[in-house]
C-alpha cells in the first residue's frame, strides 16, 4: 500500500499555526514566539523545530540544502532530505549558492548568504538565560523587562574562570539592541555572519516549542565586555589540507600514520567545490 | 482554475515572508489572487491573506460598510471567530472604511504585553494603490539603508501607528493590500518618516 502524504508532510492547519508564529517572530527580532510543535517521523532532538519551519515554508520551486555540522551527507541531514523529498519532490543540492532554502544544524555556510535565500537553524535550547534561570515564567519576565544582568554575570564568571570569553558554541547575542538570543550551537566563528545578514534567518526549537527570527539587515552583537572582547575561533597559520582555504571554520584532525594534526574545512560542500575548481596538477 | 489551498497559499505566504522581513518590498500575488471568484466586499489579495492566516484558532474583526457581508465571507472561508476590534488577532480594514475608522482601529487594537508581545494585532489594510502615494521613507530591521513606500492613504495613520509602536517590543504589524494584488508590510520595527518637501 502506498501511503498518501500531505504536501510537505504537515496538514495545512499546522502550517498555518507555524506561519503565524513565524510572521510574529520576524516582526519582533530575537523574541521567542511559542508554537504548538508537532510530532514528526524523525528521531527526537533531530531538529524537529527546524524541520517544521522548513515544511511550513517549502514550495515546488524551491531548491533545498540540508547540512548537519557542516556536512550534507550525515545521517541526520540525509534522513531530513529523504522525508522532504518523499513528501514534496523538491530537489536537494549541496551547492550553497544554488539553494533557496537551507536547513542547518550547528553551522552557517561559508559561502555568504544572499537575498532570495532563507536559512533555517535547528535549535536544541532556545533560552539563553536557562543556564542560570530554570523557570520559564521567570525568563519570560526577564526578557520582557530587558533584565539581562544575569546573562552578563554569567559571562563575567566564565571570564574569571577561563580568562577569556570561552563559551564555545551558542555564544549569546543581542538582537536589534533588545533581545538576548541563543544563536543555536553554531561556533562563535559564525556569529558575525548573523549581523546584517542579507538572508532571513529563522530558528526553530521543536522540543521547547519556540520559533524566533533574525530579519535581514538586523544588528546582531555577540555579548562581550569592553576589556574582554568577543573572540571567534581562529586558525592562524593553518590552512585546509584538502583545498588550502584559510579564514574558514576548520576541524582539527589527527593523522595517526604521520602522527600529526591537520586541519580541514568543516563545511564539506564548500571544501569540495574549492577542490573541484582547482586545476589538477 | 481555482485556488490551490496548498500550493497557491504557500507561494503567497513566501511573498508575505519577504514583505514582512523586507519592509518596503512590494510583493505580487496576482497569479494566486486571479484564481479567486471576485467578492464585492473584499480585494482578492485580502482574501488570500485571510485564507492563509485565519482558522478556528484565531479571531478577527472587520471595518467596512459591508461589515456583515465580509464577516460572513470570512466565517465561511476560514471558520475563524469574529470578535471586538480591541481583542482581535487580525483586523481587516477594507477599502470603503473611512480614514477616521482606520485611525480608530490603530488606536484600539491590541499591542501585546511585555512578556507576550506576539499577542498583538495584525492589521490588514486595503488601499487604492501601493504606488503613486506620497513618498514615505522606511528604516529599521530588514532594510539595508532606507526603503521607500508610496501608500495611497491619508497620512494621519503614520503618527498614530508611531505612538502605538513607541514601546518596542509592543506594537502593531500592518499589511497593506491593493487592487493590483500587491502586498506591503510594516512590522512594528519599521520606522516611517514622511519625506521632506524640498
Ligand atoms: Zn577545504
Amino acid at each position: 500500500m502506498r501511503i498518501q502524504y500531505n504536501f510537505a508532510f504537515l496538514d495545512e492547519g499546522s502550517k498555518r499555526e507555524i506561519r503565524r508564529a513565524t510572521l510574529k517572530a520576524i516582526a519582533i527580532p530575537g523574541y521567542q514566539v511559542p508554537f504548538a510543535s508537532r510530532e514528526l517521523p524523525i528521531g527526537r532532538g533531530w531538529g524537529t523545530g527546524g524541520l517544521q519551519l522548513t515544511l511550513s515554508l517549502i514550495g515546488k520551486s524551491d531548491v533545498l540544502k540540508v547540512i548537519d555540522q557542516g556536512s550534507d551527507e550525515s545521517v541526520n541531514a540525509v534522513s531530513i532530505k529523504k522525508l522532504i523529498d518523499k513528501t514534496t519532490g523538491v530537489p536537494a543540492t549541496d551547492a550553497t549558492e544554488a539553494a533557496t532554502l537551507i536547513q542547518s544544524r550547528h553551522r552557517i555556510p561559508e559561502v555568504p548568504l544572499r537575498t532570495g535565500q532563507l536559512l533555517v537553524l535547528q535549535v536544541p535550547m532556545p533560552e539563553p538565560l536557562r543556564m542560570y534561570e530554570p523557570s520559564e515564567l521567570e525568563t519570560k519576565r526577564l526578557h520582557g523587562e530587558k533584565d539581562y544582568s544575569g546573562a552578563w554575570l554569567m559571562l563575567f564568571e566564565q571570564i574569571m574562570k577561563y580568562r577569556s570569553v570561552s563559551t564555545g558554541a551558542d555564544h549569546p547575542v543581542m538582537v536589534n539592541d533588545r533581545y538576548v538570543m541563543a544563536p543555536s550551537p553554531i561556533p562563535k566563528f559564525d556569529n558575525p555572519k548573523m549581523n546584517y545578514s542579507e538572508a532571513l534567518i529563522l530558528l526553530g526549537a521543536g522540543r521547547e516549542k519556540k520559533i524566533y527570527a533574525v530579519p535581514p539587515y538586523t544588528q546582531v552583537v555577540s555579548l562581550a565586555f569592553e576589556d574582554v572582547p568577543f573572540e571567534p575561533e581562529s586558525f592562524p597559520g593553518h590552512s585546509c589540507r584538502q583545498c588550502g582555504a584559510e579564514d574558514v571554520f576548520m576541524d582539527e584532525l589527527y593523522d595517526s600514520e604521520k602522527e600529526e594534526t591537520y586541519y580541514q574545512c568543516n563545511d564539506t560542500s564548500y571544501c569540495l567545490q574549492r577542490m573541484n575548481a582547482q586545476p589538477l596538477v | 482554475m481555482s485556488l490551490d489551498m496548498v500550493h497557491d497559499i504557500q507561494i503567497a505566504y513566501r511573498q508575505l515572508v519577504d514583505a514582512m522581513s523586507r519592509p518596503g518590498y512590494l510583493a505580487d500575488i496576482t497569479e494566486e489572487a486571479g484564481k479567486l471568484n471576485p467578492e464585492p466586499s473584499m480585494l482578492p489579495a485580502t482574501q488570500i491573506l485571510a485564507r492563509m492566516l485565519l482558522d478556528t484558532e484565531v479571531s478577527f474583526g472587520v471595518v467596512s460598510e459591508r461589515e456583515a457581508e465580509a464577516v460572513h465571507l470570512l466565517n465561511q472561508l476560514t471558520y475563524a471567530n469574529e470578535t471586538t476590534l480591541e481583542a482581535a488577532d487580525f483586523i481587516f480594514v477594507l477599502s470603503d472604511a473611512t480614514p477616521e475608522q482606520l485611525l480608530q482601529v490603530l488606536k484600539s487594537a491590541k499591542i501585546g504585553e511585555l512578556q507576550d508581545p506576539h499577542r498583538s494585532a495584525t492589521i490588514i489594510i486595503e488601499t487604492p494603490s501601493l504606488t503613486g502615494g506620497s513618498k514615505l521613507q522606511l528604516s529599521g530591521p530588514g532594510i539595508r539603508t532606507v526603503a521607500e513606500a508610496e501608500i495611497q492613504l491619508n497620512e494621519a495613520w503614520i503618527d498614530i501607528r508611531g505612538e502605538r509602536n513607541a514601546e518596542f517590543p509592543l506594537g502593531l504589524d500592518l499589511i497593506f493590500t491593493d487592487s493590483a494584488n500587491r502586498l506591503l508590510a510594516l512590522p512594528r520595527t519599521a520606522q516611517v518618516a514622511k519625506e521632506e518637501i524640498r
